[in-house]
């Protein structure tokens, strides 16, 4: 089911992409990326949405009063909870269900794009047996798996001519950057900055970039170029839904704005 | 507050374990390389290289000793006439191994990408494939003499003659580099067939060469000049190489689950036979017979009459090529519970080797 609805579907329209381009396996990686981020970009509107919503009913002065009033009983917050978001129009899975449908596609994606690099026996016949009949095998195998410097199927390492013998992650830290970038560009400031999800979403900009950048520096160097493809994607979707928040990347912004208050 | 950002962490940790452990192959990469001395059989597969006497299907001794993330092999090992085991990792390094004790003489560590395909031996030479688009010619302690690079990855062991050394590559070409001349590193000739050339090239007695593709077609050519002698088209795809017998007939199997028999001097079709699975590997020729293997798990014997002789099932897939050692057929069956299985001439299992954990 995993493999006919979502991973073969996936590699056959990597593949394509692959042939229509003339053969540029890292073109195609990028161009794919932003096809299936265009294809799931109605699904992200509706997150950002209902993301929105809840971070303004959380700053309201309605939810401030139900959480003093309802300190000590949580069964009745919860009740409350619901009831203004009913009020307020708001779906409270609206925020994390587009998330959770665009999971397998993640998933989907990454292995499709491992598979057809396939740089191993095994991979090469798994990769034979997804193909549509409508692709002739001779004319996509060997897939060409260079892309400037890099072998697509192998993580990256720049070698700079005056440091012959160590290599440079570079893929890996452009990879860390723009999630960094992008986490910290999309991050709405907290309602409640002092509080643990507060501490929370500073955390993970911090730890996700840095665990995307472990992934890229370990994984084929394929798997980065669609990191990075993917970070800079979602930053240009949220510009183009006017949500970047440009003041997040100066560092103490959120503090200086809090004590001129 | 910071039980749950301590939480998070591990949570964090925990995934990135998690992720690593999976895309560094839960799944094997391929499936087993086997070859043989004689008394001993040689399996590269996955973190080790088992040496497992014939005999009785006992251990002798295995490369490294203890697993190492980093290593694998599946890359068939390949003996030396002066007692060397050449082995390819996927970790880029070929190394020499004592046949005796598994012991280390020595490691090349030029390439830039795994090793696949086995390495050849002529002329006092190691010939050996890369998949960084690679022949590299190295002396018989290691040092690199020179290289030849081609258009895509070599997957397959090279073939030599006196003067020669033939192989194909993913790039859809067959090349042959002359060892004699002051220049080896250029082709004496190269063909361009229809597909990708993934399993190895035969060298008939007559001087020809016989080459598969996963454009379907086996192909024969003329090694002195590279001209195609003939071509004729299976029913699917090809992963192996074909085989010749003694007696002109040459064998090649398909993805379809088809076995051919041709003859080899005009690619004309004598019979085929399709058991049960699609075919991989080559088959091993026999004084009278071929036995093949079928991703079915089926073991299969098939008289130069097209007569079934017998068929073994068994549990896994049969992906690589049977290996003749003494009277023993040899086969490592991919997914199943044993990792080496011995059956004599007639089909009968002799042993069942399970490496010890």
């Amino acid at each position: 089911m995993w493999e006919t609805f979502i991973v073969t579907p996936l590699t056959n329209v990597l593949l394509w992409t692959y042939q229509v381009i003339g053969g540029n396996f890292g073109l195609a990686i990028i161009i794919f990326t932003i096809l299936i981020r265009l294809v799931t970009h109605p699904l992200m509107a509706q997150q950002i949405k209902s993301s929105q919503g809840m971070q303004e009913m959380q700053k309201s002065k309605k939810w401030q009063d139900i959480q003093k009033k309802y300190k000590d009983d949580k069964e009745k917050l919860a009740q409350e909870q619901m009831a203004l978001y009913k009020e307020l129009g708001i779906n409270p899975f609206g925020a994390c269900l587009p998330t959770l449908i665009q999971l397998p596609i993640i998933f989907g994606l990454y292995q499709s794009i491992m598979r057809a690099l396939a740089a191993s026996p095994m991979q090469l016949l798994t990769l034979t047996r997804s193909m549509y009949s409508f692709f002739h095998i001779s004319d996509i195998i060997p897939l060409n798996s260079h892309f400037l410097w890099m072998n697509l199927g192998q993580p990256e390492k720049l070698f700079l001519p005056f440091l012959p013998t160590i290599g440079i992650p570079s893929l890996a830290i452009v990879v860390a950057v723009t999630s960094y970038f992008q986490q910290k560009l999309i991050t709405p400031p907290a309602a409640n900055p002092g509080d643990q999800s507060a501490a929370m979403s500073k955390m993970m900009a911090i730890y996700m970039p840095l665990l995307m950048g472990y992934f890229a520096m370990t994984f084929a160097s394929g798997l980065a170029i669609y990191f990075i493809a993917g970070n800079l994607v979602g930053i240009a979707q949220y510009a183009m839904l006017g949500k970047l928040d440009w003041k997040n990347l100066i560092p103490g912004s959120k503090n200086v704005e809090k004590k001129s208050k | 507050m910071k039980t749950k950002i301590l939480y998070y962490s591990f949570a964090l940790f925990l995934l990135m374990i998690v992720l690593s452990g999976c895309a560094s192959g839960m799944t094997p990469s391929s499936w087993a390389g086997v070859s043989t001395d004689g008394p001993t059989a040689y399996v590269a597969l996955a973190s080790h290289v088992y040496a497992v006497q014939v005999s009785n299907g006992v251990e002798q001794w295995r490369y490294p000793a203890k697993a190492d993330a980093k290593i694998s092999f599946y890359a068939a090992p390949t003996i030396t006439p002066d007692g060397q085991l050449i082995v390819g990792g996927y970790n880029r390094v070929l190394y020499s191994l004592s046949p005796k004790n598994g012991s280390v003489n020595w490691t090349f560590e030029g390439a830039k990408d795994r090793w696949i395909g086995s390495a050849a031996i002529g002329n006092g030479m190691i010939f050996a494939p890369s998949t960084d688009y690679n022949l590299y010619a190295l002396d018989m302690k290691g040092k690199l003499l020179w290289k030849y690079t081609a258009g895509q990855a070599l997957w397959s062991q090279p073939v030599v003659d006196t003067k020669r050394v033939y192989f194909g590559s993913l790039d859809h070409f067959v090349y042959a580099l002359d060892m004699t001349t002051s220049k080896p590193d250029k082709a004496a000739w190269s063909t361009k067939l229809d597909g990708s050339i993934l399993g190895s090239l035969t060298l008939g007695k007559d001087g020809i060469l016989y080459a598969g593709t996963l454009g379907g077609s086996i192909y024969a050519l003329d090694s002195a000049t590279g001209k195609i002698k003939w071509q004729h088209s299976l029913s699917s795809w090809i992963w192996s190489g074909p085989t010749v017998d003694g007696s002109g007939n040459l064998f090649a199997s398909d993805q379809a689950g088809k076995m051919f028999s041709l003859a080899a001097d005009s690619g004309k079709e004598n019979w085929s036979v399709q058991p049960d699975g699609p075919i991989l590997g080559s088959p091993l020729v026999l004084e009278n017979s071929i036995v093949f293997g079928t991703e079915s798990g089926s073991l299969v014997s098939v008289g130069f009459d097209n007569k079934t002789l017998w068929t073994k099932t068994i549990t896994g897939k049969l992906y690589g090529t049977p290996v003749l050692a003494g009277t023993s057929i040899l086969v490592a069956p991919l997914g199943g519970d044993a990792t080496l299985i011995a059956f004599d001439q007639n089909g009968v299992q002799q042993w069942v080797y399970t490496p010890a954990k």
